[in-house]
Formats: structure tokens, C-alpha cells, sequence
């Protein structure tokens, strides 16, 4: 479990405290920094986008929706590793996950705030977006209940509430820890945000009873979300959206690129937080086994979609297929077979397995693989629908470019915000894996 | 009167709480850095009433999913894509993610109540309850047993011990 | 308590209007167009569409409710062309209806298929789930020079950026021929009353517009024409328009 001997109880405090609670420069510089890219590429050309119209980016009436939809479902897929992975690991009874949970949870939540707000930017009159909540509005009429978007409205609601309860309630022993080791202003805020924790026997029991419920309804519900998303476009008729294969297609996509993801941030934290003590290589190699079978079960689904497509036969789906494979964005068709499916196989190798490094790339590429494949669907499928007087093509503006990048700046303040606040490994729970405090130990 | 005593072991913490559970000290708080389960064992801790919660929030989410999802589209006649007005298929998604959502939402509730947090008053606590050290805390000890509990716990080999006045 | 039971009946009932007032038809008969795309301009003037521009049009964002497509048949020079207009086919079972969250599209008792834009949030979601690709979003807000907004039809609203718009059917027209119609105390519009503007305009008097609730009306006796077809039937979406052509073996 641990790679440089095991810390005692007060070391794990002090360590990950002091991650908290003391900032060099460094940090102010790159929050500093991520902030103006964030302003700069996200929220100027936003604004932009939101006095001129949608037409700002490069959709058009063959491809209504475009890369703030793709850009959408990637940042939607990227959260589902964490409290997916956090709750199953947690109702499994496995040690290695409690050093890395708090972080991969707090990018489930990150991330789907990012990808809450590429609705935002996607839909042309957001001023009025909130019509499709069932709360009262100045129209007197509720929602549809019967739209494939209204369930995504509904689950990414239910995902981002039950996912900050998540984090939240895992993390109040640990607040507990910040308000006795700080004083003043700090103090006092930890004080509220920990309830008063003193860690009793019961608040300890009650703790542990709520927190497998909440695990308990998150699993099913991190499924239903991204199978939800996938109905955005598999409910409908267009060739190369409408496959049944498409709910564990995504489900599966989300959690290979949201455990990719983790790998990432996992590296981060070792490297700028020095966490080298608990995040070790048995980590490392469960996540990469994990990866290799993510990674075998979407190269079988995507086989499957091609055979399925060819298998049946219809003209409207072979011609977007073709499209897919050999149009303009065949290119990244290949890219995305060659980041998801073939370069995870090097993780095969337990010494590639245990590289930060080499684990590093190859969860970067994952990544990239996975907003291609995202792009793809979106950006093949609607240019090929049925009539071929309609058939039209769509290349993104560079505003959409600009803003896919302001996201990644968004996703990184965020994190950075977070390890200053909340303790980014979870103190109580790497405490759990040490040797006890006995006697006879 | 409170009387806090910290160990650095766990068996002897748990040796201090067994004898004074013996003794007739009932109001006993338990506080351990770490979740213990023997500790909750002591305590008569099983099965947490937090799960009646859960049951109720699924089963009213559930209800209230399904019951919004018809209302409305009973409330706006509204006819889409040549479907019924009341449409179970899509409804039932809305119910599975309301059950969630509620699920969690009296979850949360039930923790509040059932663990008596947030308790934002001053109570007894060690700072090194939340580092490494266990620490029984006896309440409510009548005057004269005060020396006693104290005993109990020196002799299971308490680090530190304390008298902090309990605020009425 | 039996209504009740009776009214839950109704309201489980796929399609939900067990008549409708009206079934507004169209069918369009290819092998009298010529492709002159007096339809296009007529519905332009109509429906206040905006002219986009060169650049915006070769972006492919221009807005035609009614467009004409070309299709080509053969190799030069033994070749064919053959157009088909291509308007919103109101289906009874419309895909873009059940996709949007906000009821800005809906069916109405008269069959239309209607859009309400100041209902709509933007999701476009009705664009990608037509198959007819009918449906068109204003990218901008438009606006027409001096004195062109002289021109604008009162009776339709001009619509701002972020909205998804298509064709109505003129529904504006089939309003006043139903207002007339209470005037005169008549239960239904004769009919011919309704003339949307593409059909009126129609040099070849290839589209025919009415009421195919009414087996007397002239589009019920050419929509039972053998001739008749409906645009990617396979799809299942029933579509209220028809179009007649004559298949060469």
C-alpha cells in the first residue's frame, strides 16, 4: 500500500493539512493564471456568442448541434469515474480506494459543473433556460416530461445533488481535522462546515450507515445518467445516433474516460501536492488494469456498432457510416480507435503499468481519444441524415475551439479552489489502512 | 462535570469504556479518529436508524416523480408525437430519478437526526481525539462518583485526564 | 367516477384527439413542378423570413420553410432532374414534438403540427430528431433595412435569435378562415377558404391544400390518387403531406 513506509497517525494529518493550509506563490500563480485563461477563452467569447446568437459558433441548419454538445457529453463522461468508481470501491470493501476517492470525487463534481455550463452555452436562449425546470415561471406551463432532455435535466440535477452530498458528508470528519489544526476566520468556518463533528462512536455509526445509502443510490444513478444522456441521440431516427447499443456504449465511454481522468488528476496531486507517501504504485496498477478492461469492452461496443450498422443494412446507415469512416473526419475516426483501443493495450505490461509516466501519456490520450469520439457522433451522424438534397457539413468556429479550451481552465480553477479547501486525500480513511493503534501490534 | 480521558491504545480505550459501562456510567462518549466498530459494539450500536429514512425518501420520491410527471401533462393537455397524454415509459424515468434524488435528500436528513449533528455549542473534545488518541468522555457523573470514573480510567492506562465543567 | 375512468381512458390512448376538428392536408404533385420556386419567395413574403445574406447563406444558415431540392437522375447527357419541395409534413406522429422539453412544439386538434416561439429555450433538439431536416434555428436576430420592415406581415410574428421556426401551414391564414367561418355561423371552413401563401402562389397548380377530414374536399380525392406517396415512409412518422409522381419503370 505504501511505497515509502507507513506515515504515523499525526504525519497524516500534518501532510495533508499542510496541503491545505499553507500556499507558496506557485499556487497563486497558476490559479492566477487558469483564471484569466478561463476568462479570456471561456466567458469572453460566451458573451460574445450571447449578444450575437448561436451563429457565433460554426453550426448550421445541417448540423444543429455541434461541439458544445460533443464538449457536453465528454466533460459529463469524465465525472462518472469518480463517485461511480468512489461508491463501488466503497461497497466492495477496497483498501486502495481511500487515498484517492476525495479528489476523484471532487472531479465528478467539477466536471459535471463544467458540463452543466456547455448547456448553457449551447442553448440559444439561456436567459430562459430555467422554463425547463418544474418550478413555477412567468409561462404558467411546467415541462415535458416526455422529452429525452427533460430526463437529462432531471438526472443531472439528481447527479450533481447526490454527488456534492457525497463528497460532502465523506469529508466532515476531515473538516473536523482543519478546524482543530487552524485558528481565527478559518476556525470558525470549519466549525460550521464540520456540524460539530467530534467523532463519536455514534456519529461515527450514523456516518458509516448514510454514506453506504448514499453509495447505494449513486451507483445506479451514475448509470442512469449517462445512459440518459445517450437517449438525447439514440431516440432519435438519425442513422448513426439511433443504436440500442448506444445507453452501455456511453455508460461505458464515461467510466473508461472518467478512470483515465483519475490516472491524470492522480499524477497531479503525487506530483504538486507530494502525496508521493499515499498515492502508491498498487494504485497505479489497479487503475490500469481497470483501464484495460474499460478499454477492451469499448473497443467490443464499437466493433458491435459497426457490425450492427452493416448488419442491417439500410441505406441512410451505411451512408452516414461511410461518412464516419471515410469523410472529412475520418482522420479522427482512426485517431480515436488507435488513443482508445490500441494504445491502452501497452498497459498490458505491468512495467508500463507501474510508470507515472508512461501512465500519464497513455491516460492523456485516452482522453483525447474520448472528446474525438464525442465530436464524432455529434459531427458525423446529423450531416447524413435521410434526404441527400439535405446532406451539409460543420467545422467548428474558432469560438467554439476557444471555448472547449476555457473549459479545461474552468475544470482546473475549480481544482485548484478545492485542495485549498476541502482536504484532497481523506485523512480519516488513509488512517483506516495504517497497522492500529494496538498495543500488541 | 465531564471527565475526558485519552489513550494512546485502543484496547485500553476500549478496556476504560467497558469498565465504565460496568460501573453504571451510561452517559459515555466514545471519540476516535477513526471509525471503530468495536467501540460501536460497546455502544449498542446495529443497525442505524438511517435506513428507515432512505426507505421513506425512496418511496416518496418515487411517488412524488410519478405524480409531478402525470399532474403535468394532466395540468397542460398538451399532445406530443402522437402519444398518449399519460405516458408511462418516459414517466418512469422521471420516477427512478426522483426516488434517487429523494433517496439521498432524506438520507441527508436522517443523518442530521439520527447523529444530533450540527452541534455547533462548545462540547467536551480533545483536539487529539481527531489525530491519534481515543478518548472517553463520561457525562453526567454525580459529584461523588467523579473520583471514581476517574480511577476507572487511570487504571486502564489513560495518558491524560480532565475535569471540563458541562455547560447546563 | 366513471368519467374519471373514462377520461384516464382517453388520455392513455396513443395520438390522444379522437377528432380532429380538421386534418389539414397538402399534397404536392411532382410531376406537375417545374421547380420555379415561386413557393420559396411567396412563403418568404408571407412568413416575414429574413433574407440572411450571401455569407450566411453559403454557411448554410439560410431560412426557407418551404425549400426545393434537386435531384439528378443518370449521367450526361441523358440526364433527368427532379425536385421535390420540402416543407414541414406536420406528422401526426412527429419526432421533434416528444424531443422538446419546454412544449414549444406540440400537435394541435386541427393537426398542425405548431411552433411556439416564445416558448422556445434553443435546445434544437426538434432540428436534429426531423428527419426532413425542416426545422430552422435563427442563428442572429435579423432585421430588415429601411423600408423594408414596411413589408412585414402583421398577422406573423418576427421571430428573435435562439429560436427554432418552421413551416405553419400559414396558420395565420386558416385563423381568419375560421374566424369567418364563426361569423358566418358555419361549423366548418369551406372548403378552398384556406390557401396557404406556396399554394396560392403555385404557377402549375401543383399543391393542393384542405381539410382531409372532409371526403368532399378536393385534397381527399387526390390524396386516395394511386400516384400518392409519403417522404420516408419507413420512419413511421405520418406525415399530413402527400406527394404525387409518377414512377417510370
Amino acid at each position: 500500500m505504501f511505497d515509502h513506509g507507513q506515515p504515523s497517525y499525526a504525519e497524516v494529518n500534518k501532510d495533508i493539512l499542510s496541503t491545505m493550509l499553507e500556499t507558496g506563490p506557485k499556487y497563486w500563480m497558476l490559479l492566477g493564471m487558469t483564471m484569466s485563461v478561463a476568462g479570456i477563452c471561456f466567458f469572453m467569447p460566451w458573451i460574445y456568442q450571447l449578444f450575437v446568437g448561436v451563429g457565433a459558433a460554426g453550426m448550421n441548419h445541417n448540423a444543429v448541434w455541434g461541439s458544445y454538445l460533443s464538449n457536453f457529453i465528454f466533460w459529463i463522461g469524465l465525472s462518472h469515474s469518480g463517485t461511480l468508481l468512489s461508491a463501488v470501491l466503497h461497497i466492495t470493501n477496497s483498501p486502495w480506494r481511500k487515498s484517492i476517492y476525495r479528489s476523484a470525487e471532487a472531479m465528478t463534481l467539477f466536471s459535471l459543473m463544467t458540463a452543466a455550463l456547455f448547456v448553457m452555452v449551447h442553448v440559444g436562449r439561456v436567459w430562459f433556460v430555467h422554463w425547463s425546470f418544474p418550478i413555477p415561471n412567468e409561462m404558467g406551463l411546467w415541462p415535458n416530461f416526455r422529452s429525452p432532455l427533460m430526463f437529462d435535466v432531471m438526472a443531472i440535477t439528481t447527479y450533481l445533488t447526490a454527488s456534492s452530498i457525497f463528497i460532502y458528508m465523506g469529508s466532515v470528519p476531515d473538516f473536523a481535522a482543519v478546524r482543530d489544526a487552524s485558528t481565527g476566520l478559518r476556525r470558525r468556518l470549519y466549525t460550521i462546515f464540520s456540524f460539530g463533528w467530534r467523532g463519536t462512536a455514534r456519529e461515527w455509526h450514523t456516518l458509516g450507515w448514510a454514506y453506504t445509502f448514499f453509495a447505494v443510490f449513486v451507483i445506479p444513478l451514475a448509470v442512469s445518467v449517462h445512459s440518459i444522456v445517450s437517449w438525447d441521440f439514440a431516440l432519435s431516427a438519425v442513422p448513426g445516433f439511433h443504436h440500442t447499443i448506444f445507453a452501455p456504449y456511453f455508460v461505458c465511454g464515461a467510466i473508461y474516460s472518467g478512470t483515465a481522468g483519475i490516472v491524470t488528476v492522480m499524477y497531479c496531486l503525487r506530483k504538486f501536492l507530494g502525496f508521493e507517501r499515499y498515492i502508491g504504485q498498487v494504485h497505479l496498477d489497479s487503475l490500469g488494469k481497470l483501464l484495460i478492461t474499460l478499454s477492451l469492452i469499448w473497443s467490443y461496443i464499437n466493433i458491435l456498432e459497426l457490425f450492427t450498422t452493416w448488419f442491417g443494412g439500410t441505406s441512410y446507415e451505411l451512408e452516414a457510416l461511410s461518412f464516419r469512416l471515410t469523410g472529412f473526419y475520418a482522420p479522427l475516426y482512426w485517431e480515436m480507435l488507435i488513443f482508445c483501443a490500441f494504445v491502452p493495450l501497452l498497459m498490458l505490461f505491468k512495467k508500463i503499468r507501474l510508470s507515472w509516466n508512461k501512465m500519464l501519456l497513455i491516460s492523456v490520450l485516452i482522453n483525447i481519444g474520448m472528446l474525438t469520439e464525442r465530436f464524432i457522433i455529434v459531427a458525423t451522424s446529423q450531416p447524413r441524415k435521410f434526404l441527400p438534397g439535405a446532406f451539409g457539413f460543420y467545422v467548428p468556429s474558432w469560438i467554439e475551439i476557444s471555448i472547449s479550451v476555457g473549459s479545461f481552465a474552468i475544470f482546473v480553477t475549480l481544482f485548484l479552489i478545492f485542495i485549498k479547501w476541502v482536504p484532497a486525500i481523506s485523512i480519516y480513511e488513509v488512517k483506516e489502512t495504517l497497522k492500529p493503534l494496538r498495543r500488541n501490534v | 462535570m465531564a471527565i475526558l480521558g485519552s489513550f494512546a491504545f485502543e484496547e485500553d480505550f476500549l478496556d476504560a469504556a467497558r469498565k465504565l459501562k460496568s460501573s453504571g456510567f451510561d452517559k459515555l462518549s466514545l471519540l476516535s479518529p477513526l471509525p471503530l466498530e468495536e467501540a460501536q459494539e460497546l455502544m449498542g450500536l446495529e443497525k442505524s436508524p438511517v435506513r428507515h429514512f432512505s426507505l421513506a425518501g425512496a418511496i416518496f420520491g418515487a411517488i412524488a416523480g410519478f405524480a409531478m410527471a402525470v399532474a403535468t401533462s394532466l395540468v397542460f393537455i398538451l399532445p406530443t408525437g402522437g402519444r398518449a397524454i399519460i405516458t408511462i415509459p418516459p414517466f418512469l424515468i422521471i420516477t427512478y430519478e426522483m426516488t434517487i434524488l429523494f433517496g439521498v435528500l432524506f438520507t441527508l436528513l436522517g443523518f442530521h437526526f439520527v447523529s444530533g449533528l450540527p452541534a455547533w455549542r462548545d462540547r467536551p473534545y480533545l483536539i487529539s481525539a481527531g489525530i491519534d488518541r481515543f478518548v472517553v468522555i463520561v457525562e453526567g457523573a454525580a459529584a461523588d462518583q467523579v473520583a471514581r470514573a476517574e480511577a476507572i480510567i487511570r487504571d486502564a492506562g489513560a495518558d491524560e485526564v480532565r475535569h471540563v465543567e458541562e455547560d447546563q | 367516477m366513471s368519467t374519471f375512468v373514462e377520461k384516464l381512458r382517453q388520455y392513455s390512448k396513443p395520438g390522444y384527439y379522437d377528432e380532429f376538428d380538421y386534418h389539414w392536408t397538402m399534397t404536392i404533385d411532382l410531376d406537375r413542378c417545374t421547380g420555379c420556386e415561386a413557393c420559396v419567395v411567396a412563403c418568404q413574403a408571407e412568413n416575414n423570413l429574413p433574407i440572411v445574406g450571401e455569407e450566411r447563406f453559403a454557411q448554410s444558415r439560410e431560412i426557407k420553410w418551404i425549400r426545393i431540392e434537386r435531384y439528378w437522375e443518370g449521367e450526361y447527357p441523358n440526364i433527368k432532374m427532379g425536385f421535390i419541395p420540402m416543407l414541414c409534413q406536420h406528422c401526426d406522429d412527429a419526432p421533434c414534438e416528444t424531443a422538446c422539453p419546454v412544449y414549444a412544439t406540440y400537435h394541435n386538434q386541427d393537426g398542425l403540427n405548431t411552433q411556439i416561439y416564445n416558448r422556445c429555450i434553443g435546445t434544437r433538439t426538434c432540428a436534429v430528431y426531423c428527419p426532413y431536416e425542416v426545422r430552422y434555428f435563427n442563428w442572429f436576430t435579423y432585421t430588415w433595412d429601411e423600408p423594408l420592415e414596411q413589408q412585414l406581415n402583421p398577422d406573423v410574428s418576427v421571430r428573435e435569435k435562439g429560436v427554432m421556426e418552421k413551416c405553419t401551414f400559414c396558420i395565420q391564414r386558416i385563423r381568419i378562415a375560421k374566424d369567418n367561418a364563426k361569423d358566418d355561423d358555419r361549423r366548418r371552413v369551406r372548403d378552398g377558404e384556406v390557401v396557404p401563401a406556396c399554394v396560392q402562389s403555385c404557377p402549375t397548380e401543383a399543391m393542393l391544400f384542405g381539410n382531409s377530414k372532409d371526403p368532399e374536399a378536393k385534397v381527399s380525392k387526390m390524396m386516395k390518387n394511386t400516384r400518392g406517396y409519403t417522404v420516408l415512409k419507413d420512419l413511421n412518422t405520418t406525415p399530413s403531406i402527400v406527394y404525387l409522381k409518377k414512377v417510370h419503370a
